[in-house]
């Protein structure tokens, strides 16, 4: 809770972050609707789900590599790791704290990009949206913390980062993206979502435990 | 914390016991059976060359690093086996002063209060800011200190949690005379309280606070002796060991 | 590792039974007769490297646990070895794969379930050799591939039931839970292949391993040598 509450109060003190990653996002709305506007009043409310959750991955690269580099710069690292906690305790805090920054993104991505891209009024399926958003989130947390945690080690630090970490999340990337489509696009329920939160559900646990198994040698001696 | 004051006769017992240790990174051999031990209340200064394996050693106190081979004790716990007792027993200052540039004094000291799970921490924070003459700038952001202010404060950092070992790794390189004035002043402070282990290369600051000297030379003790050495004739035992003649 | 069957003729028994499989794919397997016909004999080869390439990154997987456990550098040399003829042999299937889909579908690819696993499959163990080359300290770097190797073979499956969800495409669903689907002759001649194809895996790894502790010596005596 330390660590996560320590982040929180460097991330509002330097607010850098926060008001690059809500530029970050509104522009790639903008980029989006510039390359898909391939002729007059196209329809993009079945595309929004996959702009929504690539602008999602790439904002969570940027921070995962960030949320790091500081506990690397001034080897706070260092400090952090001399304290008596478990490791598997800074792993939870580093991914509660990714998790809040990449809330913090879609509370600002969803409704512009549903504003500007979704023809049919989506409010009525917004539990759903959020239980798979949700459910999205904490594997791409999870598994970009550990991964992160790995690429700040090396040489090449932030260049590694996607290498790893894309090729492993196109099954969140296809399961989230499929269930926010049918979402906004047209309105499934429960129902049909079914398979894809139970999936997500699995991708959580899954990860969540080979990351409880393994962050002691990711953390690096 | 508190030492038992029974502890008076016979011989001190052993905080640090240090057997046969070993460390290779890669195919590098940086340690090659280290062994030494140090009484609870002793000063041990190390000196050696760059790329001896005097940070390395220090590392694996800290439990930063595990160990190749050999055993390792701090305050009669394993440190491979049995970290957490030793983390919470020992603090470490080293020439980077591990403090987050983004938050205050206070902000930072909080932090590695709730770490270390320190119960009185508001207190001690206000005392070691005190102590360190830090007290008029506790809620600047770190980042508009001083070189020298961040390395009290980091001395503030690693002693928060009143550990009973203390590591330190060339504390006084790259201070101005002020810093190290302060340093020094704090040391004897809490010289007493404390077992110590440095680093260093500063050959009169190794003697004057030196209860064992040792040489660390390509991963072994080529010299380990009790204090009370005259400061020439270590000197020239140094030179022999360290022939960079980048000394000091 | 002790020298139980000798490398040689671990390689011979693989080719005897890969040319064995062949003839009979040829000669005594069934020409496919719904809409494959004879360019559905290329099978008998891209099913047995599929197989074998997924074989090939599940003993990296268990070295790589096996390395975490003990921190013994074998068990990485078993790794690097694995994960680089796996994804060899990926990088086979997804040719034979290819040239089946030319001649069966008229495409040479096809965003379907298995070819984009092992796409992404190939993706991912090129990004462990990608990692390793960014680490210099040895026991790190094994380290860090340890865990990366666990996590990607983890992902395999899930991957390729991700691809599930995405909407359908052409292969071929041969062996489902109710049986192979397929006729006596032309599984013996795929069986036959199989275990040629995980024998030549086995002495490939076999020589790879000998050829890296090779390596390491030489790379121990000149260490040695310069100091």
């Amino acid at each position: 809770m330390a660590i996560l509450r320590k982040d929180l109060i460097r991330e509002l003190r330097t607010r850098e972050m926060i008001i690059s990653m809500i530029l970050f996002v509104l522009l790639a709305m903008v980029i989006f609707h510039y390359a898909f506007s391939v002729k007059e009043d196209a329809d993009l409310t079945y595309f929004t789900g996959g702009m929504l959750w690539v602008t999602f991955i790439f904002a969570m690269l940027l921070g995962l590599n960030r949320s790091f580099a500081q506990e690397k710069d001034e080897r706070c690292l260092d400090g952090l790791l001399l304290c008596p906690v478990d490791r598997v305790t800074i792993f939870l805090a580093k991914t509660a704290g990714n998790l809040v920054f990449l809330l913090i993104i879609q509370v600002v991505a969803v409704p512009v990009f549903t504003l500007f891209f979704v023809s049919r009024s989506y409010v009525g399926d917004l539990v759903p949206f959020l239980i798979v958003m949700l459910l999205a989130d904490v594997g791409i947390c999870a598994l970009g913390t550990l991964l992160a945690t790995i690429s700040m080690n090396t040489r090449s630090r932030d260049l590694l980062l996607p290498i790893i970490f894309l090729p492993l999340i196109v099954p969140v990337l296809i399961a989230a993206t499929g269930a926010t489509t049918l979402i906004f696009a047209e309105g499934a329920g429960f129902g049909d979502l079914l398979a894809r939160v139970l999936f997500l559900l699995g991708f959580d646990a899954v990860f969540l435990v080979a990351a409880y198994g393994t962050y002691d040698f990711a953390i690096g001696e | 914390m508190s030492d038992s004051p029974d502890g008076q006769e016979g011989a001190p017992p052993l905080e640090i016991e240090v057997e046969g240790l070993r460390k290779t990174f890669g195919r590098r051999e940086v340690l090659k059976g280290l062994s030494f031990s140090l009484e609870r209340g002793g000063f041990l200064s190390i000196f050696g060359p760059n790329g001896a394996g005097k940070t390395t050693t220090l590392r694996v106190l800290a439990t930063l690093l595990t160990a190749g081979g050999g055993t390792v004790r701090v305050a009669g716990h394993d440190v491979r086996d049995d970290p957490m007792p030793v983390r919470r027993t020992v603090g470490l200052i080293s020439h980077n002063p591990m403090l987050y540039l983004d938050l205050t004094a206070q902000e930072n000291l909080r932090f590695y209060g709730d770490m270390y799970g320190v119960d009185d921490r508001e207190a001690r924070i206000t005392e070691l800011l005190e102590r360190l003459e830090l007290s008029h700038r506790r809620h600047d952001v770190v980042r508009t200190y001083s070189k020298g202010m961040r390395q009290r404060l980091a001395i503030a950092r690693a002693i928060l949690h009143r550990p009973r070992v203390l590591l330190l790794d060339e504390p006084h390189s790259g201070l101005d005379p002020r810093a190290v004035d302060i340093l020094d002043g704090l040391l004897t402070e809490i010289r007493d309280e404390h077992t110590f282990v440095m680093v260093t290369h500063n050959i009169a600051k190794g003697l004057e606070w030196g209860t064992r000297l040792m040489i660390v030379e390509d991963g072994r003790i080529v010299y380990e002796r009790a204090a009370g050495v005259d400061p020439e004739s270590f000197s020239a035992v140094y030179r022999e060991h360290v022939q960079e003649g980048s000394v000091l | 590792m002790k020298q139980l069957v000798s490398a040689p003729v671990l390689f011979v028994g693989a080719g005897i039974f890969l040319v064995t499989g062949l003839l009979l794919a040829f000669l005594y397997a069934p020409i496919d007769a719904s809409t494959m016909g004879y360019s559905q004999k290329i099978f008998f080869y891209h099913a047995p490297i599929a197989e074998t390439a997924l074989v090939a990154f599940g003993v990296a997987f268990v070295a790589a646990i096996l390395y975490l456990r003990s921190q013994d550098p074998r068990w990485d040399r078993l790794g690097v070895v694995s994960v680089r003829l796996g994804l060899v042999f990926s990088l086979l299937v997804m040719a034979t794969g290819m040239i089946w889909g030319k001649a069966a579908w008229g495409t040479w690819w096809d965003w379907e379930p298995r070819l984009t696993t092992f796409l992404l499959v190939c993706f991912l163990y090129v990004a462990y050799f990608v990692l390793r080359s960014v680490v210099e300290e040895e026991q790190r770097r094994a380290t860090f591939a340890a865990v990366f190797s666990i996590i990607a073979f983890i992902d395999v499956p899930i991957t390729f039931f991700a691809t599930r969800f995405l909407p359908a495409g052409m292969h071929p669903t041969v062996i489902t839970m109710g049986g192979t689907g397929m006729p006596g002759s032309m599984f013996v001649s795929f069986f036959i292949s199989m275990i040629g194809m995980t024998l030549l895996l086995v002495a490939l790894i076999r020589r790879d391993l000998a050829v890296e502790e090779l390596k390491d010596r030489v790379a121990d005596l000149k260490n040695s040598i310069g100091g």
